[in-house]
This record gives C-alpha cells, sequence and structure tokens, in this order.
C-alpha cells in the first residue's frame, strides 16, 4: 500500500511539476515582455527528448542517468505532500537531504564519465555550490528540530497547524529568509546559476546529454524542485490540504521566479563567499533564537 | 575552391523518405514539431538576426524555440550567412555530433549560392552540397519576421514528416556528401597546438 | 583459546614470518595472510565474552593481564578484520619494497599490539602495548616514499606517550592501581584528579585520531607511507586513538564524574572542549582534503575529518549519538581502506597515485571503481550504504542537544565531504584515458577479494545497520548508557526515526523505474571517449582535454593557501632548534672566548656572593 501510494505521488509530481513549470516561463516571459510558451510546453520537450536518439559514453554515463532519477524519485516518496506520507514516520529530514544528494551523485558521475571537461567544470561548481546552501539551510532546520524534538517532516508541519500565525514563516523570519535563499540556490535559478551556465560553460553537467539521457535529467530536474519547493512549503508554509499546499507551492516556486527573471548570475566563488556571509549568519542567529530562548516555539503568542 | 560543376549530381530524393506512417511516428512528430530547440552557431552576419527573434519583440519561445549550447541538446542548426570552408570543417563535426532528427536551416543568399561572396577563395558557395539543408531562409539578411516565418513553416514540415535531411544525410553520405566534403576540405591533417 | 596465548602466538608468528620471508619473499608474504586470518578467527570467537581475565606475565607486583569486554571485542574485531583485508595486498608488494622481512614482521607485531592495546585491563598493558603499535608503524612508514615523514610521526605520537605516561603515573600515584575498574571507581569520588587526567590522556587519543592540532602527521604519514601500509593506518591505526578516548571518557564514565562541573549543552564542559576540537579538525580536513592534488593525502585528510565525526559521537556519551561514533568507527575503517586499497591497486598498475596524471581508469579496472564508489558513498554518508546510519545517529545525538556550532562543523563536512571524495573519483577513473594507461589491466584475483569484501559489508550493513548497533547497544549498556533502539530495521532515536530496508526497496524500485524508462526508449549508440563537444574544435590529446589539475581552485582562493597549524609547528620547531644552537656555540663552542667568558663570570658572581655575606 505505502508503495502505491508512493508511485501515486512521483505521478502528482510529474504531472504538477511539469504543469507548473510552463507557467513558470510563461510568467518568466511575462517579466521580460514577451508572450511565453504555451502551458504543456515543457511535457512537449520531454517527449521529445524521449523519441530522439542518443549516444553513449560508456557503462557509467548510462548507469548514473538512471541513479540520478531512481534516487530522485525515491525521495519524492518520502516527502510529505499535503498530509499525505507514504512510509508513516520515516520522512526524516536528514533522510530526504542525503537521499537527494543520491541523484547529485549520480548525475555528477554521469556527466563527468562523458569525458567532457566542460562536464566537470560544471558538476565542480554544482558541488562547490551545494556545500554553500546546504548548511545554512540545515542549520535552521537543526534549530527546528532541537525546538520541538523532532525531525520527522510532517511532525513539523503539524506544529504549524491552526492559520498562517503559527507558520514558520512567522515565528522564524530569519530562517524563512534563509530557507528561501537556500531554495533559489537549490533551484539553481538566477543568480545561482552558476552550474549550468549555458553561455559559459555549455550548460555545464549537461554537455553531453541528449536524446533520452537529456529527458531522464530533465524528469530528475522536475522531481528535484518537487522536493526542494515542496521542503520549503512543509518547513516554513506549514504545508496544509491538497488545494492549500498546491497554491502555497505555486507561489513559492513563481515568486522564486520572478526574482530570478531580473536577476543576473554569480560567479561560483561570489556565491559561496555570499552564501557564507548573510544567510549563515542569519540561520546562526536564528538557531541561537531557537535553542537558548524558545522564542518562535515555546514562547509564540 | 571546388567550382560547382565539380560536384557529382545525384537525385537525392530518390525512395520515399517519409516514415510517417505509423501513429507513433505521428504522436512523435508532433512532439519533435512543437519543441524545437536550435543550436546558437553563429557563422557570418545573420546572428545579428537572431537576438530580436529570441528576446521581446518577437520571442521565439512562444512556439516553443529555445536556443541550446551543445549541439547534443539541439534539433536544428542555424547556418546564418556565409560559410569559409575553415568553419565548413566545424560545421560538419557539430552536425555530426547532433541527435537524430536533427534539422539545419541555411539563412540567406550566402547559404543558396554564395551571395556577394560568390567568387571568394576562402567560402563554400552552395550548403546544399556538404549538409542536407531542409528549409532555406530567403533575404540577405532576413528579417526576424521572416526567420519566423521560416521557423513555422519548418516546424510544419516536421509534423507532416517531411524534413528529412537527416534521412538524406544517412543515406547518402558515402556516395554524395562525403566526396564533396572532401573536395572541398582536402585531406585533414592532424594539426593543433598540442601536435606542432 | 585465551588472549594471552593468542598474543604469545602473534608474537612468535611475527618472528616465523620475518625467518620465512628471508628464504622466500612471497610465502612470508601469504603466512601474514593467514595469521592475520587466524588471528581474525579466534578473536571473532570471543564475541560474546564479557569479564574473563587472562594474565600475560608477572614481575614484581606488577602484572601484564587481559580482560575481554564487548568494546574491546568491538574495537579488536575492526582492526583485526583491516589487517586481515589488507594482508592480501602484501604478496604483490614484496618486489618493491627495501626490507620485505621488516615490513612482514612488524606488520604482524602492529597487529598483535592493537589487540594487546584493545584487550588489556590495566593501564599498563594498555601503555606497553601501544607502545608496540606506534613503533612497529614507526618504522614501517619510512620503507614508502618519505623518511622525513616518520619524525613528525614519532614527534607527535610521543607527545600523547608521554602525557599518557604521566596520567598513568599520576593516577597509580593518587589510586594506587593501574587497574581500569580500580580506576574508574575510585575516579567517582575524585572529579577534581579526574579532570585533569582526562585531559592529559585523552591527549593520546586525541594525537592518534589525528585531531586538530594533532592532525599534521597524517597526511604526512598516511601520504607517504607503503602502498599497502595506508589503509592500516588510515583504517585501522587510527581508531587505537579512538579506543583511548573511549576508555577515557565513557569506560571511566566522564559524564558521571563531572556531573557537578559546568555543563555546557548537556554535556560537561570538558567533553564539549574536545568535541570543539573535533568539529575543529572536521573543517580543517575538509577544507585541506578538499585542495590535495595526492589521492592519498586527500584521503588522508578525509581521515582527520572523520575521526572528528568520531570523536564527537563518542564524547556525547548519549543513547544516540555515541553509537553513531562507534559505528562510524567501523564505518571509517571499512570505507577509508577500501579507499585506500583502491588506489594502492591504481598505484600497483600504474605506479602513481597523483590524480592529475590518472583519468578514465574505470574502463580498465571496474571492480576497482566499484569499490571506490561504494566506498566514497558511504563516507559521504549517502543513505544506501552504512556511513548514512552513523551520521544519522550523530547528528540526532547533537540535534537532541542542540549544540549548533558543533552541527555547523558537522554539515560542513557531511556535504564537504561530497567535495573532497568525488575529485579522485572524477580525476582518476572517470574523465579521458590517457594513452600511456591503454594497457592497463583490472588487478590480479587476490587484491580484489578484500575490495569486494569491504564493499559487501558497507552495502550489508548500510540495509541492515541495526546487526551493528545490536552490539553497541550491548557495549553502551555494558559502560552504563542507554543502548540505542533498534526496531526490526528500524532505528529509533528520540528525535526521529528512519528504516534502512525501506529506503533501499524504495531506491531499487526508483532505480528500477528508471532503468525501465531507459531501456523502453531508443537504444544508445556507443561513441568513442573524445567524441565530445568541443565547440568544434578538434582536439587529439586526451592528456591535455582531462579536467584533473587545481579541481576546486575557485573554492580554494576562498579560503586561501596557507597551513597555519604547520606554520605554528615549523616556527616551534625553528626555535628549539636555534635553542639548541644557542646552548652548543655557549657550552660546547671550540673556541676559547666562551670559556673565558664563563669562567669570568663565575668569578664575578662568586665575588659579588661573597660580598653580600
Amino acid at each position: 500500500m505505502s508503495y502505491l501510494i508512493g508511485l501515486m505521488l512521483i505521478v502528482i509530481a510529474f504531472l504538477w511539476q511539469v504543469t507548473l513549470e510552463g507557467f513558470q516561463r510563461k510568467v518568466t516571459a511575462k517579466v521580460q515582455r514577451r508572450v511565453g510558451p504555451r502551458w504543456y510546453q515543457t511535457f512537449m520537450d520531454i517527449f521529445k527528448a524521449f523519441s530522439k536518439s542518443s549516444i553513449s559514453h560508456g557503462f557509467i554515463y548510462d548507469f548514473g542517468a538512471m541513479m540520478t532519477l531512481g534516487g530522485t524519485m525515491a525521495t519524492v516518496v518520502f516527502l510529505p505532500f499535503s498530509g499525505i506520507v507514504a512510509f508513516n514516520g520515516l520522512d526524516n529530514f536528514f533522510v530526504i537531504i542525503y537521499l537527494l544528494a543520491v541523484g547529485s551523485l549520480g548525475m555528477a558521475m554521469s556527466a563527468v564519465g562523458s569525458g567532457n571537461p566542460w562536464a566537470s567544470i560544471g558538476v565542480m561548481r554544482a558541488l562547490t555550490q551545494m556545500v554553500g546552501y546546504e548548511v545554512p539551510f540545515m542549520i535552521v532546520v537543526f534549530g527546528m528540530i532541537f525546538g520541538y524534538g523532532t525531525s520527522s517532516i510532517s511532525a513539523l508541519v503539524e506544529v504549524q497547524a491552526g492559520g498562517f500565525l503559527n507558520w514558520h514563516l512567522l515565528r522564524m523570519p530569519l530562517g524563512a529568509i534563509v530557507g528561501f535563499i537556500s531554495l533559489m540556490g537549490m533551484l539553481a535559478k538566477k543568480p545561482y546559476d552558476t552550474p549550468i551556465a549555458p553561455a559559459e560553460i555549455a550548460s555545464g553537467p549537461l554537455v553531453e546529454y541528449g536524446g533520452k539521457h537529456l529527458g531522464m535529467l530533465m524528469l530528475q530536474h522536475e522531481f528535484a524542485v518537487f522536493i526542494e519547493v515542496g521542503l520549503f512549503v512543509n518547513l516554513f508554509l506549514g504545508g496544509g490540504g491538497i488545494v492549500a499546499y498546491l497554491i502555497k507551492y505555486a507561489a513559492v516556486y513563481l515568486f522564486a521566479t520572478i526574482i530570478s527573471a531580473v536577476l543576473g548570475r554569480f560567479k561560483i566563488e561570489q556565491v559561496v563567499y555570499h552564501f557564507y556571509k548573510v544567510p549563515l549568519a542569519l540561520s546562526l542567529i536564528q538557531a541561537a533564537v531557537v535553542i537558548f530562548t524558545g522564542l518562535g516555539v515555546e514562547i509564540w503568542l | 575552391m571546388a567550382m560547382n560543376n565539380d560536384f557529382n549530381e545525384i537525385n537525392l530524393n530518390d525512395g520515399d523518405l517519409n516514415d510517417t506512417i505509423t501513429f507513433w511516428d505521428k504522436l512523435k512528430n508532433v512532439f519533435r514539431g512543437n519543441s524545437l530547440w536550435m543550436l546558437h552557431y553563429c557563422t557570418g552576419c545573420g546572428a545579428v538576426e537572431l537576438p530580436p527573434t529570441m528576446t521581446s519583440r518577437f520571442d521565439m519561445e512562444r512556439i516553443g524555440m529555445g536556443p541550446m549550447a551543445t549541439p547534443r541538446q539541439a534539433d536544428v542548426l542555424l547556418i546564418t550567412g556565409y560559410l569559409s570552408v575553415k568553419t565548413l570543417r566545424r560545421v560538419i563535426y557539430t552536425y555530426e555530433q547532433m541527435m537524430e532528427p536533427k534539422y539545419v536551416v541555411g539563412f540567406g543568399s550566402c547559404t543558396l549560392n554564395g551571395g556577394i561572396y560568390y567568387d571568394s577563395y576562402a567560402t563554400i558557395n552552395k550548403l546544399d552540397y556538404y549538409l542536407p539543408v531542409d528549409l532555406y531562409i530567403a533575404g540577405c539578411m532576413p528579417r526576424p519576421e521572416a526567420v519566423m516565418n521560416g521557423f513555422k513553416k519548418l516546424m510544419d514540415m516536421i509534423k507532416k514528416g517531411e524534413a528529412t535531411g537527416w534521412k538524406k544525410y544517412q543515406r547518402h553520405y558515402e556516395d554524395y556528401y562525403s566526396p564533396n566534403q572532401i573536395r572541398s576540405l582536402g585531406e585533414v591533417y592532424v594539426k593543433d597546438e598540442f601536435h606542432e | 583459546m585465551t588472549i594471552n596465548s593468542l598474543i604469545a602466538q602473534g608474537m612468535i608468528s611475527s618472528l616465523l614470518v620475518y625467518l620465512l620471508t628471508k628464504l622466500n619473499k612471497k610465502l612470508g608474504a601469504f603466512l601474514t595472510v593467514l595469521f592475520s586470518g587466524y588471528l581474525l578467527f579466534v578473536i571473532f570467537g570471543f564475541q560474546n565474552s564479557a569479564g574473563e581475565v587472562f594474565s600475560l606475565i608477572h614481575f614484581g607486583e606488577f602484572e601484564l593481564t587481559f580482560m575481554t569486554s564487548h568494546y574491546a571485542w568491538y574495537f579488536a574485531i575492526v582492526l583485526t578484520l583491516t589487517y586481515f583485508l589488507v594482508s592480501f595486498f602484501n604478496p604483490y608488494w614484496m618486489k618493491k619494497m627495501v626490507n620485505p622481512a621488516a615490513y612482514n614482521m612488524l606488520f604482524m607485531v602492529s597487529m598483535v599490539g592493537t589487540v594487546g592495546v584493545f584487550y588489556a585491563k590495566d593501564f599498563l598493558t594498555l601503555f606497553i602495548f601501544y607502545e608496540i603499535v606506534v613503533w612497529s608503524s614507526l618504522f614501517i612508514i619510512p620503507m614508502g616514499k618519505s623518511r622525513k615523514t616518520p619524525v613528525i610521526y614519532y614527534t607527535i605520537s610521543s607527545i600523547g606517550s608521554f602525557a599518557m605516561l604521566y596520567a598513568i603515573f599520576y593516577l597509580y600515584h593518587s589510586v594506587g592501581s593501574f587497574d581500569i575498574q580500580a580506576v574508574s571507581e575510585a575516579m567517582s569520588q575524585a572529579p577534581n584528579t579526574y579532570r585533569f587526567v582526562f585531559f592529559t590522556m585523552i591527549v593520546a587519543g586525541l594525537t592518534k585520531l589525528g585531531i586538530f592540532p594533532f592532525h599534521t602527521w597524517l597526511p604526512a604519514a598516511h601520504g607517504s607511507a607503503p602502498h599497502t601500509f595506508s589503509p592500516v593506518l588510515s583504517g585501522g591505526l587510527v581508531k587505537v586513538g579512538g579506543f583511548i578516548a573511549l576508555i577515557t571518557a565513557t569506560v571511566i564514565p566522564s559524564f558521571k564524574i563531572l556531573a557537578g562541573d559546568l555543563q555546557l549543552m548537556g554535556v560537561p564542559f570538558e567533553n564539549y572542549l574536545i568535541m570543539l576540537l573535533g568539529a575543529v579538525s572536521i573543517v580543517v580536513g575538509t577544507l585541506m582534503a578538499i585542495k590535495q592534488e595526492d589521492a592519498k593525502k586527500l584521503i588522508a585528510y578525509s581521515t582527520v575529518s572523520n575521526s572528528g565525526y568520531i570523536i564527537i559521537g563518542l564524547m556525547l556519551n548519549d543513547q544516540v549519538g555515541f553509537a553513531g561514533g562507534m559505528m562510524h568507527v567501523f564505518n571509517h575503517a571499512m570505507a577509508s581502506g577500501a579507499m585506500f586499497l583502491s588506489f594502492a591497486a591504481i598505484a600497483y598498475r600504474t605506479g602513481t597515485t597523483k590524480m592529475s596524471e590518472l583519468g578514465g581508469l574505470i574502463k580498465r579496472m571496474p571492480l576497482t571503481f566499484a569499490a571506490y564508489l561504494i566506498a566514497i558513498i558511504s563516507l559521504a554518508g549517502i543513505p544506501p550504504m552504512s556511513g548514512f546510519a552513523s551520521k544519522w545517529l550523530i547528528f540526532q545525538g547533537l540535534a537532541s542537544n542542540g549544540m549548533m556550532f558543533i552541527a555547523l562543523a558537522a554539515f560542513f563536512g557531511s556535504i564537504g565531504s561530497f567535495l573532497y571524495v568525488f575529485r579522485p573519483l572524477s580525476a582518476a577513473f572517470l574523465g579521458q584515458l590517457s594513452p600511456k594507461h591503454k594497457d592497463v589491466k583490472e588487478v590480479p584475483w587476490m587484491m580484489q577479494i578484500p575490495l569486494i569484501i569491504m564493499s559487501f559489508l558497507t552495502i550489508f550493513y548500510g540495509i541492515f545497520p541495526g546487526r551493528i548497533l545490536a552490539y553497541i547497544s550491548k557495549i553502551q549498556e555494558s559502560v552504563g548508557l542507554k543502548g540505542v533502539e533498534i526496531e526490526g530495521t528500524k532505528i529509533i532515536a528520540a528525535t526521529g526515526m528512519w528504516d534502512s530496508l525501506v529506503i533501499t526497496l524504495v531506491f531499487g524500485g526508483g532505480f528500477m523505474l528508471a532503468a525501465i524508462l531507459f531501456f523502453i526508449s531508443p537504444k544508445a549508440k556507443p561513441v568513442d571517449q573524445m567524441n565530445t563537444y568541443t565547440s568544434g574544435e578538434f582536439i587529439y590529446d586526451p592528456d591535455h582535454y582531462h579536467y584533473a589539475k587545481n579541481y576546486y581552485a575557485t573554492f580554494e582562493n576562498n579560503y586561501g593557501n596557507k597551513k597555519r597549524v604547520e606554520l605554528f609547528f615549523d616556527a616551534v620547531a625553528l626555535r628549539v632548534k636555534e635553542f639548541g644552537e644557542m646552548v652548543k656555540t655557549m657550552f660546547f663552542a671550540k673556541s676559547v672566548s666562551f670559556s673565558i667568558f664563563w669562567i669570568m663570570l663565575f668569578f664575578t658572581l662568586v665575588y659579588f656572593w661573597g660580598d653580600k655575606v
């Protein structure tokens, strides 16, 4: 039963996120005063990629592509979706973060396995950026875990029940800011799209992908976005019923899109420097406030 | 420089290359026709017409097109103007790295007959000798409206299964494209900064 | 079989190995495999034994005695397993060794020495066997690349040894016994004595673990030791330091004795200080590992970082974090052992461990690649492998205590480990195969055995970490802690739980789904390794087309290029040397002038002294 729910979650994630990706492109276009693609354009792109021929650079190139998609789909199963938890109690924060890393590792391996130095440079940038955004995000959630004594995401959603005043967005405003900046980094949206910079390093890790490999990587990207935005919605906006969850999800994702639509791109050392300057300091302040004063957890309204 | 009459003329359109027979083929062609990624490979002066085509004024993304950085991801190769012999080698290499089905669009008169460079010692005159061109966009240079119109036409061709240049290239590589390429480029010697 | 006769047998076998290696190099090396396997087999039989006492030697009122216990068995089995697996590499390296007989003998002696350390009943035995381990490894290290590094190793080891010796004598002075149990009971009434002993004794553990600021010997020694001994040093001998930390902080129950002291985030401040050192060494190890060009030095710095996790886990002394630290001992032994061994395999075939000279070896050495891949997934703490279990437990332990600064280091080290473990994978195994390594072959079957076993154990205990944790919970109960809670394949902490089997199954399901998608799509056409997108440029030289040098140059620029601790140690060494020079010139100079100066000074002092009186 749990496995069927998991499969259903994967299907929902695919339909919803790919649809929203079309809208996201439309919103970017509107910000830039364009008309933008049709809403189902991303479906077309993915199906087209699978219909094309492809090349293989060897075993690890294929294996990595399967590993990255498999690992990311497995992570979708563990993320609570509007109160639906496939495996009760196993939606642990650290499990989700590290299972998501399986996907990143598979992609990195596959990309470097192609033998293209641009892929290596892109992977180097992606890993460096990961060091930047993960640490502040984990510190904020660390404070939450200490505050409520649980690292299960659905339990962290439950404590925010009962109106928007209980959301962590208001209880832990600094943490929410850090979470959002880290989310932008995770999504690799501008100004943090350094790893896939198409004009500098020919789209980085993706440089050698074509046909079905590219299709799988696009799918993996959509699932990863579903997880990352879902984490933010669950942790800071209190999850909610299906409709509420999807609305919050769309709002967060489109907000990130609007910001990224007007920005340029950081250099990679600027990304790390930036993440370790402001968000890390804010996250430490937030964690200290939660751990030492209890403000936002025990002391709230 | 090889002259036009040096090339062997054969009928490239022999046999039926249209494979849109089964339902799945038709479906695939619908996807391919609605999502066309171009390789942002610019030669000659036509490149300057592409930024307006991509950005706010004409917005290429509305018909499902977008620029791609690598030939592996791209579906359509744009030859935007004259091709020097030196560039031709790179274009052929790039074309061969693209995934099938792949399409070639020639911009302007330079790709048709050499244009104003028709008597240059360094440029080729007719692109079709070397690569299978699916569609030419006339003009010197074509305005973005014409470019958009051309892309629309290409998409219709793909949906109908008429854009079969990549099959022509497969079928006639040995007897047409390869000899032509060698005739213009000469033998290829390994010579780059690491081999001196 | 008893421990004392086992140790005697081990010592005799080492002599036997020495003599037989003199006769025939290969035979002696195969005997190390045999004897270490025998030792492993016998030790395995002590799994459930606790409290049995064996006496080795009496002299006067002192005696060397051993006592079995659960924690001793755990450490002993990890170490003997590492030694046994590494010994499979020995026969192939005999030709390259300067003195194979001595190598084989010292290999066995250090193995027996570690068993003696773990089963020691009293501090005297512990110290003697600790010194045996240090000295035997000291003479193996110069058999590798460099003859200077043992000096660094010896200097830092002697800091630890002398500190421990001082602490042991101080304990004997105040308690009147060397016995660990007796000391532990006596200390519960004397927290002030213990506080001093805690800091002096744990220095030995810190030096051996390579905790900041004593981490400098690890890259020096591991990087230049013989390729077959580096895995033992990193996977095995470093854990001896972990054992001494365990004895100091947990077997002598620091959390009970120091309960009256200032408590920082739920632990006594003494433990917290050591944890902070662990946190610093995680960060330093990670940052330094990222910038290494040599794969062995990189793995050595990763050992510094992982030792930080072990010490943090052990110092937590609680239900969850302690179990994580203990399990990390095993995970790190397997993972870093497999990493070092796979680079030993590469060095065996290509003769180098410099990452920029390698590349594309997956096509030639697929099994070595697979072993390395599994090891790094475990070391980076990614779910289906065993490394995740220990890191998860340590994170939960930190989270339930709210130690945010240590968690910052732990998270940084964990994410940073993706960077440094990926670099050898990318630079040595993936990318462009260099033409000079075209004819490289996979290693011989006997060298494949340890790689396969290590990979299997890493995967098996990744799916069933409960098997190890059940034993660790026994250890925890034997030292007076609450055992870690396991329910089937579920591991339960106060702040959440996870199920290793479900994760593996879901990941397997996801992988199957992706594989189905992959195989129903049109088949991919294999292409040559140089057929990549090069902006249409023609490139013919794989060596120049391989991205391996200065991999993380942009990231390194952010934290500069200075080795601050090394600079400090160098400055200290310079001062000591200058002081020695000064003494030499003043007292032992050949010139007459100094002698005249001293005589005059003497008479002047006598004159003034006499004047006063």
